[in-house]
């Protein structure tokens, strides 16, 4: 056995704080260590050629390196040893960086005898190291994307025209998210409309895309390469094959409710489509608000009215299963509840509306024409009161972080606002405007610019009504002034919250959450669109806040890390899995109730001679995640995870805690 | 919760019946009370030649039926009918 052991500087991350060279001194004193060496920047391209060239220079038949998290440069350097022909599973990183020198940067001596024991334990362990070889699946060719907003629709076109099968699932009855409800698109003035519509058809009449919407994910069982899921289509009781998308059915049908999609500002019927541009153009019969029930029938009007006899009152639920190798997460956001901001008048005035209220007023296909009007009397708002950050940057209202669109959308909603009401004015509450996109900062001057649109630096502490005027008391923090403003509207632009459901989607399929419930990405900037679970990848807001840029380059990001994967021949896995050892198992099967994937089971050995049939433990290797809960609770020490054998952490905990 | 009335709800039409009761034919079973989905119908106050309370429009609901035929359909003494108003 000849190990070589590689120390990184980090520049002065590491080498700043630890003393490198006692390192190496002490290092190449260890059993079995041959060489040791430190270096400036070992994840460049000079540091990797050095342990390329020490590993073949001094036959090193095992190496440890101590640098940054493996996090950030585990496959990095696997690649490198690879390359010289060393099995990658042959090595073994010490973090001297975020473990050691970060953390203790004001006690350089103990941080030095930290890493060395770190280094120490990493030696430990590899020396019982074992060679591993990945392994490998066969790969389904299909691809399930969830929600049908920008980002599922961008992904799915993606994937689509790389070759490949997908299956685009959408909640409600048509495509479009939040996009579709927008007015016009900062920083351009694009009509938002106008980009979306042709996406939605495209990908409607896309020969590898199968949209389904109305409908939602049920189950997910499987892994890379191969998920079964089951998706619930909900009863629209219109057949979509023979629906025109007239809208007869909707001309004679005799209730009236709030359109969702127009945030309840404008009305829809009980059989509708939520917005005229609807992808795909069917009708949705909503049987919560329809005079009918699931058992009695009383109103036929549109089924009579009905030219093709599209209408099916006893329609079901419809369960598909289908088979993917790969699921993209594109489930978005919604707008924190407007009841929630009750110290600005949200939920109690009808005229205190929200951002997404006021692109629907603003939206020429939207109730009013793309007048704004005031809900409480239809009015048109003369003095209009802008509030951003309502909820977001706010630890009391759960939301600290920045919901970032706000400072944009503001500014355009108060300009769009000035283009219908010339003689209007607004007014902007914000905190900072943060502009940082390419020609943001510029689309916020020139709106500043704008005669009658003041921007206030300050916090509003209070709305109330005063006849049928909106009073907003805040503080003007330049000037230092306290100000009232009777205003005719309030606009909040409410935090970006995770969609709902997001938390049950992301247990389905085994993803973490932020503490926001924010999807997680593995790691920010070297595998942001991939999330933990292998295989599931992320697009759009349901990550974090993000602009349409921002979600539409992320849903292509998504997309090409989809067609990487099923470009491959077979999926390929981490070894990193639990094996049994029949001589020792004893068939309690305590691992197979434990273990949390269902990677095990329970089997009699084929028959011997004369003797009983054995029961014993089998993993399931591609189902196995390597998370090393069977080898806890094995009371033989019977089951192992390869590469974090009970042998190799056992030296590993000895050699931090023993003294030399 | 505020409620918000739609803005554009003079943009919605819905069919609009008005309801004729043939008094005399009425043997107060009720079906059509109760289960007309506006809810707009109760007994009479007064008999009829058979000594049975009819169905009568609730007052100031006069134009809510919404012409869905549903009394008509299960009245079995075609005692009741609505017609189109337009
Ligand atoms: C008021 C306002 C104004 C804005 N103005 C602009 C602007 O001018 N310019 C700009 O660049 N950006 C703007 N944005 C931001 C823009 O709306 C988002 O960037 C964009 O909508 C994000 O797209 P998405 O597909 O990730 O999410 P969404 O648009 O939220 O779409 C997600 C989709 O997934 C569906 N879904 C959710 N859960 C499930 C589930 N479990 N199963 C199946 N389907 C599910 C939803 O129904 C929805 O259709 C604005 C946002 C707001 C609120
Ligand atoms: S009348 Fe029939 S075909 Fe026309 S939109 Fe309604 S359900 Fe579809
Ligand atoms: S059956 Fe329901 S959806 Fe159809 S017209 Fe009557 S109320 Fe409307």
């Amino acid at each position: 056995m000849r190990i070589g052991v590689f120390i990184c500087h980090c520049g002065k991350n590491i080498a700043g704080v630890v003393d490198v060279k006692e390192l190496v001194e002490r290092a190449s004193k260890l059993k079995d260590v041959v060489y040791a060496t430190d270096y400036v920047y070992l994840c460049s391209e000079p540091g990797q050629k050095e342990i390329q060239e020490k590993i073949e220079e001094l036959e090193l038949t095992h190496v440890v390196i101590a640098a940054c998290s493996p996090k950030m440069h585990a496959t990095t350097f696997a690649r490198a040893v690879k390359g010289v022909g060393l099995n990658p599973y042959l090595l073994e990183i010490a973090n001297i960086r975020e473990h050691c020198s970060w953390v203790h940067h004001d006690k350089p001596e103990i941080a030095t005898e930290k890493a060395f024991r770190l280094i120490k334990a990493a030696v430990a362990k590899v020396r019982l190291a074992e060679p591993l070889e990945p392994i490998k699946v066969p790969l389904t060719r299909k691809v399930l994307v969830i929600g049908g907003g920008i980002a599922g629709i961008r992904t799915a076109l993606d994937i689509a025209n790389g070759g490949f099968e997908v299956y685009l699932v959408e909640r409600t009855p048509s495509l479009g998210g939040h996009m579709a409800q927008l007015s016009e698109t900062f920083p351009t003035l694009d009509c938002s409309a106008c980009i979306l519509t042709p996406l939605m058809v495209e990908a409607a009449h896309h020969k590898n895309i199968h949209v389904i919407t109305y409908a939602e994910v049920k189950n997910i069982k499987g892994i890379i390469g191969n998920f079964k899921v089951t998706i619930e289509k909900k009863p629209r009781y219109v057949i979509p094959e023979k629906c025109t998308g007239c809208g007869d059915c909707m001309d004679v049908c005799p209730v009236i409710v709030p359109n969702e999609f127009d945030q309840g500002l404008g009305a829809r019927k009980a059989i509708y489509v939520p917005f005229p541009q609807a992808v795909p153009l069917v009708y949705t019969l909503d049987l919560e608000n329809c005079l009918n029930t699931q058992k009695l029938v009383v109103c036929e009007q549109c089924y009579k009215a009905c030219g093709p006899r599209a209408i099916n009152y006893l329609m079901e639920p419809q369960e598909i299963e289908i088979e993917v190798g790969a699921v993209v997460i594109a489930t978005g956001f919604d707008l924190l509840p407007i009841e929630n901001l009750k110290e600005y008048g949200g939920g109690k005035y009808p005229d205190v509306v929200t951002g997404l209220e006021f692109e629907r007023l603003l939206s020429a296909s939207g109730p009013t024409g793309g007048v704004v009007r005031r809900p409480s009397d239809g009015k048109i708002p003369k003095r209009v009161v802008f509030i951003q950050c309502a909820g977001s940057r706010d630890p009391e209202h759960g939301c600290p972080y920045c919901s970032k669109i706000c400072c944009m959308y503001t500014a355009k909603q108060a300009l769009l606002y000035k283009h219908v009401v010339p003689d209007g004015e607004a007014y902007v509450f914000f905190i900072d405007v943060r502009a940082a996109g390419k020609r943001y900062e510029e689309f916020v001057q020139r709106v500043m610019g704008e005669e009658r649109i003041v921007y206030l630096r300050g916090k509003v502490s209070k709305v109330f009504q005063r006849e049928d005027k909106l009073v907003v008391w805040g503080a003007d923090t330049i000037s230092g002034m306290a100000v009232e403003i009777e205003a005719d509207m309030v606009v909040l632009a409410p935090a970006v919250v995770p969609s709902k459901g997001t938390a049950d989607l992301a247990k389905l399929l085994k993803v973490s959450v932020d503490e926001f419930g924010f999807l997680s990405e593995v790691h920010p900037k070297l595998r942001p669109v991939e999330s933990v679970s292998p295989g599931v990848y992320l697009a759009g807001a349901a990550q974090a806040p993000k602009d349409i840029s921002e979600t539409a380059a992320q849903a292509s990001a998504a997309a090409s890390k989809v067609l990487s994967l099923l470009s491959q021949k077979e999926a390929t896995l981490e070894p990193i899995v639990a094996h049994v050892d029949k001589e020792l198992c004893i068939g309690c099967g305590l691992c197979w109730k434990a273990c949390p994937f269902k990677a095990i089971t329970m089997v009699r050995e084929e028959k011997r001679e004369g003797k009983k049939r054995r029961r014993y433990a089998k993993v399931e290797e591609a189902v196995c995640q390597g998370c090393g809960v069977c080898m806890a609770i094995c009371e033989k020490k019977a089951i192992n995870v390869a590469g974090f054998t009970y042998d190799q952490l056992s030296a590993q905990v000895k050699a931090l805690l023993e003294d030399e | 919760m505020v409620i918000r009335k739609p803005l554009n709800l003079a943009k919605f039409k819905v069919p609009k019946g008005r309801v004729i009761v043939l008094a005399e034919r009425c043997k107060e079973c009720g079906l059509c009370i109760e289960y007309c989905p506006k809810q707009i119908l109760e007994y009479s106050e007064d008999y009829n030649e058979k000594g049975f309370h009819y169905p009568v429009v609730k007052a100031g609901m006069e134009n809510e039926c919404i012409f869905c035929l549903f009394c008509q359909e299960i009245c079995p003494d075609f005692a009741i009918f609505s017609e189109k108003e337009e």
